[in-house]
């Protein structure tokens, strides 16, 4: 039992914890929490189903044209729910056009795809019980989007503007940097990352419209944790969630698997306002 | 257009910018020459932050006009002023800590093509031997000097014609800031223009041609940096007796 | 008496709409809604009724959103619990079955207490965190009420409680469902136009100005949470009667959206706007019915249209007296004399404002390091001083922002608690910013009238039933508020709204508000900031007038002619020590202020 709950629990861990990461990605150039960040991984699903199973185009397409398609919404949501109210971002008018603009998406879903949860097919057939795919994918994607987001941050000269511009919005506009672009390009990039959580944990959470505010919501207790734009708060906040979610699951059942998870949600927030591995925010006078 | 060599390389007309609701500039006229050093004098709250801000595009502008090497700079934001050599080192030695000082200046030269940025990145360096030492190491292990230091390399990456620099020396030690003015008075002979912003008057007049003073979001004084009385015709102008009548060389 | 006159005769603006005209809305839709019945055709009367019951949970959550500001996205969850709470006792399969009107008032109690469990969050953390945590509240709720079948029988669900006669018909359940929803929309509108509502407002635009003005966040919002959550948890009870029959799968988050976005549609703010949006959203789905599948779509898609292109919804669309022009060229002209009544009974200085060695330190910037200031009763005291050297940082200090590492910081001898803004106001301690907060969508009079919130001394619950006491207390803070607009020289522009100011009249409203707590002492920001020189001398005569008074005024500035004009005492700020200090003779030709205030 212990080796199930370690196997599911890791590998949903790993699918909330991208799902930080994309919510992290697109803040880092904004300031901007995103309601469509579980949507994304939402699409995941189902794009990877609606091109694999139903279009019938090997995995490989899929996952390139899944991820594409995502990067793509991701550009929309900067576009449309971003950009015209970042001028004034102390009223949050970001809450609701990011909310509106997942709500779209998610009953677009719903209506075009299915209220029902539908398969998602199985990629490599690699490994059986938990060794399945289905487990270890997840942790895999997690730990290829580390290494990825490692190798943008420290070596290009893209991943470096946007530390600079994560650290200081104001100065790397002065310096010339090109802000808006730079912006436009975290939304795709956190676009594709969502995407992959959805795909790589596909066969854990099938296709499912339902489960965009599903993961906004478990996706948005790991960056709570760790702080506000934190990958490294994120990831073991995410695989701290997945494996007290299922233990609970097993231990005590579902319901109050989830109501443990909120309780403790709330808990830690009031505790730890900045989260676990954040930095006091500064005063606002 | 042709640009003559009687035309400015910066013409700032009737320009206003504010904060929101609050204006801040009341219209402010202000030249400068290809290859000229200028300070821009003021009490604090004058505005002298504002004006850079706005003519280098941070801030968009209530009315006026910029002119820049003979283009109008009207909608140009930050990166096209840049561009076009019209590089803004914002106040506060405001570098990225995060990441290492020769990224910084790689960042600066973004928009450079890649073969010229290491070039570029050598020559910035070239003015502040303390910091090429330590260019592996991360901004924000820098001191707040040799922070200011690097801000000032940044914005030479830009091979800039025309260089607007906010208070420089503020925090720093007497030794560093003359160090970093000592870098204007070499940008001056090597015939790039500067707009220095400072508090510290008589540094600020010794590497200069000509100071303006700003107060109250208007231009009260233009002089050549040579002129005698200079600082008791300043106080009068702050402490608002009197304006005495720009003059107009 | 004379100084509540406009100051300027050419200054004519509309007065504010009498008290029957803006009744007058909500008269014609009950009226409406009272000749329903006469239709006859059961259909409406469910359709209606159901408007009434979402209005009913609408009307407090319309405190919460549209006048707090805190996005609380997931409320049909309290609409679940009640409506599983009235059920569940009314049926009798957990405890003995209650009467179902008992069961309704306990549905209303579990509502109040989750209200402000789900709550909690957002007396501490941004705005994103609470919309969060009622969303994936939402999600548990739906959750536990499948999963948890002894007691909610799953998803084949639940009988609702059955209403005796004569509320048993249609018509008669829905004459019951409107008579709560209008008492809704009066008892709503009572905290909306009390001293709790314009705090609820002020916390939403201008938090760091509330707690200046003492409201205290916390205790304000678990009141209203209490207050949203039982009319959501009644809502609950009587939705479950009209759907006599619940499933987990009448509450969807679409209905969340729903509640959520009427007030938004409505505009943020206003009664009357949440109640027409309301009305729109039921009847929406039942006039488009081809459209109905993409209902939510369309809210989504409405929402987001909202926030883009009408941010101030319905309610704005409504404000034709917002849209006039106000008078071009209108000039400030304070009304020294009016000080005398407002600030002649106001609380007595016992003594000096005192600081004695106080650092404060930002890592390892010393913003300032080892202050001594006194601060006197009918002084005006200038502090100068070079960017950064501390003047501002020495304010917060005083009104208790920041908490100073070392030494003292005294009111007539007595400890003034470092780190606890909002007791500095109790203390007759007032002060302005910077940059003017205040709330835009709120009128000048509304504005200024939070400045006296401390005083206020009615509960939540007279308010909630416009008792005596706080109708009384209603007028006698508006009368003083007029009193305090006159003085400041806006008497003209009470009834606008604060956003069309310009920015000086801004500048003189802060300093309104803050006569309105007649303070024992005055603090202002750069209050000349901004203003043409003529303004400035008008501001120089009001401040030595409010002294007059004694009040002790602190003046941070940059305008020396202004500092050298009135101050009794200047002192000099440089690296956050004092330079100088003295009367303004000394200052004037001291020969390191001039050099450091130069920069020379």
């Amino acid at each position: 039992m212990l080796a199930s709950i370690l196997a599911s629990g890791l590998a949903v861990g790993a699918v909330y914890a991208l799902i930080g990461i994309t919510y992290n990605t697109m803040f880092a150039t904004s300031r901007v929490m995103s309601f469509t960040a579980g949507q994304l991984g939402m699409l995941g699903g189902v794009l990877g189903s609606l091109f694999i199973l139903r279009l019938g185009l090997p995995v490989l397409p899929g996952l390139v044209l899944t991820l594409a398609a995502c990067a793509l919404l991701g550009v929309v949501t900067e576009i449309v729910a971003v950009r015209p109210v970042l001028k004034s971002l102390d009223q949050h008018l970001y809450v609701l056009s990011t909310l509106a603009l997942a709500l779209m998406i998610q009953h677009t879903a719903a209506l075009e795809w299915s209220t029902e949860p539908q398969p998602f097919p199985r990629l490599i057939g690699l490994g059986e019980g938990i060794w399945e795919e289905k487990y270890w994918l997840p942790v895999a994607a997690c730990a290829a989007t580390i290494l990825g987001l490692e190798y943008l941050y420290r070596r290009t000269l893209v991943g470096r503007a946007f530390v600079a511009i994560a650290e200081d919005n104001y100065a790397a506009r002065a310096l010339g940097l090109p802000e808006r672009n730079l912006r436009m390009a975290s939304y795709a990039l956190a676009g594709a990352i969502g995407a992959l959580a959805g795909f790589a944990g596909g066969q854990l959470l099938l296709a499912f419209f339902a489960n965009g505010p599903l993961l906004n919501f478990y996706g948005f207790i790991p960056v709570a944790l760790g702080g506000l734009g934190n990958n490294r708060g994120a990831v073991i906040g995410g695989l701290a969630l997945g494996l007290f979610q299922q233990a609970a699951n097993f231990l005590v059942g579902g319901i109050f698997s989830s109501v443990a998870v909120f309780t403790l949600f709330i808990l830690v927030l009031l505790a730890a306002p900045q989260g676990l591995f954040g930095a006091a925010a500064a005063r606002r006078v | 257009m042709p640009i003559s060599a009687a035309e400015a390389l910066l013409e700032v007309r009737g320009l206003r910018a504010g904060h929101g609701k609050i204006a801040v500039l009341h219209g402010v006229d202000l030249t400068i020459h290809a290859g000229e050093v200028v300070s821009l004098l003021g009490p604090n709250g004058a505005g002298k932050t504002t004006l850079l801000a706005a003519i280098s595009g941070l801030l968009p502008w209530g009315g006026g006009g910029v002119r820049f090497a003979g283009q109008d700079m009207a909608g140009a934001g930050p990166r096209e002023s840049a561009r076009r050599g019209l590089v803004h080192v914002v106040e506060g030695h405001r570098v990225f800590t995060q990441i290492s000082v020769a990224d910084n200046l790689e960042l600066a030269g973004y928009d450079l093509p890649r073969r010229e940025r290491a070039g570029r990145i050598e020559e910035a360096l070239a003015f502040f031997p303390e910091i090429a030492a330590k260019r592996h190491e991360r901004g924000g292990a820098l001191s707040g000097g040799q922070q200011q230091m690097l801000a000032v390399a940044q914005g030479l990456v830009r091979r800039p014609r025309l260089l607007m620099l906010d208070e420089p020396s503020a925090g720093l030690s007497p030794v560093l800031v003359d160090r970093v003015l000592g870098v204007v008075a070499q940008l001056r002979a090597a015939g790039t223009a500067v707009l220095l912003v400072e508090q510290l008057i008589e540094k600020a007049l010794a590497v200069s041609d000509r100071v303006y003073a700003l107060a109250q979001g208007r231009i009260v004084l233009e002089a050549r940096a040579d002129e005698a009385d200079l600082p008791h015709r300043l106080e009068r102008a702050y402490f608002g007796q009197d304006v005495p009548t720009p003059l107009h060389a | 008496m004379g100084v509540t006159d406009t100051a300027a005769p050419a200054l004519k603006l509309p007065a504010a709409p009498s008290a029957l005209a803006r009744l007058l809305p909500f008269l014609g839709l009950l009226a409406g809604a009272l000749l329903l019945p006469f239709s006859g055709n059961d259909y409406w009367a469910l359709i209606a009724t159901r408007a009434c019951i979402y209005w009913v949970l609408v009307s407090g959550l319309n405190l919460i959103v549209g006048y707090a500001g805190q996005l609380a996205i997931g409320y049909v969850a309290i609409l679940a619990l009640g409506a599983y709470t009235a059920s569940v006792l009314a049926a009798g399969n957990v405890l003995p079955a209650l009467p179902s009107f008992a069961a309704l008032g306990c549905a209303g109690l579990v509502g109040a207490v989750f209200g402000v469990v789900v709550g909690l969050p957002a007396l501490r953390l941004r705005t994103f965190y609470f919309a969060m945590t009622t969303l994936g509240f939402a999600t548990i709720v739906t959750q536990i009420a499948l999963a948890w079948q002894d007691v909610t029988g799953g998803g084949i669900g639940i009988p609702g409680p059955e209403m005796p006669a004569p509320l048993d018909t249609p018509w008669g359940y829905y004459l019951f469902c409107l008579g709560a929803a209008a008492l809704c929309t009066w008892l709503t509108a009572n905290i909306a136009g009390s001293r709790f509502g314009r705090a609820l407002v002020a916390v939403r635009d201008a938090e760091v100005a509330a707690e200046a003005c003492g409201v205290a966040k916390p205790r304000l919002l678990v009141q209203v949470f209490l207050l949203a959550g039982a009319l959501a948890g009644i809502a609950g009870g009587l939705f479950a009667t009209l759907q006599s029959y619940i499933t987990p799968d009448a509450f969807t988050f679409d209905l969340s959206l729903l509640f959520f976005i009427a007030v938004l549609i409505g505009g943020r703010g206003s009664i009357l706007g949440p109640l027409l949006g309301t009305i729109l959203l039921t009847l929406l789905p039942e006039v488009a019915a081809p459209l109905a599948a993409w209902s939510t779509f369309l809210y989504a898609a409405l929402l987001l249209v909202i926030v883009l292109a009408i941010p101030g919804g319905i309610a704005a669309l409504l404000d034709f007296r917002s849209r006039r022009a106000l008078p071009e060229g209108r000039a400030v002209q304070p009304r020294p004399e009016a000080l005398a009544t407002l600030l002649g009974h106001h609380r007595e200085a016992r003594g000096a404002i005192e600081l004695r060695g106080v650092v404060l330190a930002f890592g390892a910037v010393r913003a300032i390091d080892g202050l001594d200031l006194d601060l006197r009763p009918g002084e005006v005291h200038g502090l100068i001083g070079p960017n950064g050297s501390g003047k501002t940082t020495t304010l917060n200090v005083i009104s208790g922002y920041y908490r100073p590492q070392q030494g003292s910081l005294t009111l007539a001898g007595a400890p003034l608690p470092a780190g606890r803004p909002a007791l500095r106001a109790p203390q007759g301690i007032a002060r302005t910013f910077q940059t003017p907060r205040l709330v835009g969508e709120a009128t000048v009079l509304q504005n200024v009238m939070v400045g006296a919130t401390v005083e206020g001394r009615s509960t939540f619950l007279e308010a909630l039933f416009q008792l005596p006491r706080q109708r009384r207390e209603e007028r006698e803070m508006e009368a003083r508020a007029r009193l305090a607009l006159a003085a400041a020289g806006l008497a003209g522009l009470a009834d606008v709204r604060a956003d069309r100011l310009q920015h000086s009249e801004l500048r003189f409203m802060e300093i309104a508000r803050a006569l309105m707590l007649r303070p024992a002492f005055l603090m202002l920001d750069e209050p000349a900031a901004g203003l043409a020189t003529e303004e400035i001398k008008r501001l120089g005569a009001l401040i030595r007038a409010i002294a007059a008074q004694g009040t002790g005024v602190l003046l941070v500035e940059h305008h020396a002619d202004l500092i050298f004009d009135i101050c009794d005492r200047v002192t000099v700020l440089n690296l956050g020590r004092e330079l100088a200090a003295g009367t303004p003779a000394e200052i004037r030709t001291h020969k390191e202020v001039v050099s450091a205030y130069l920069g020379g």
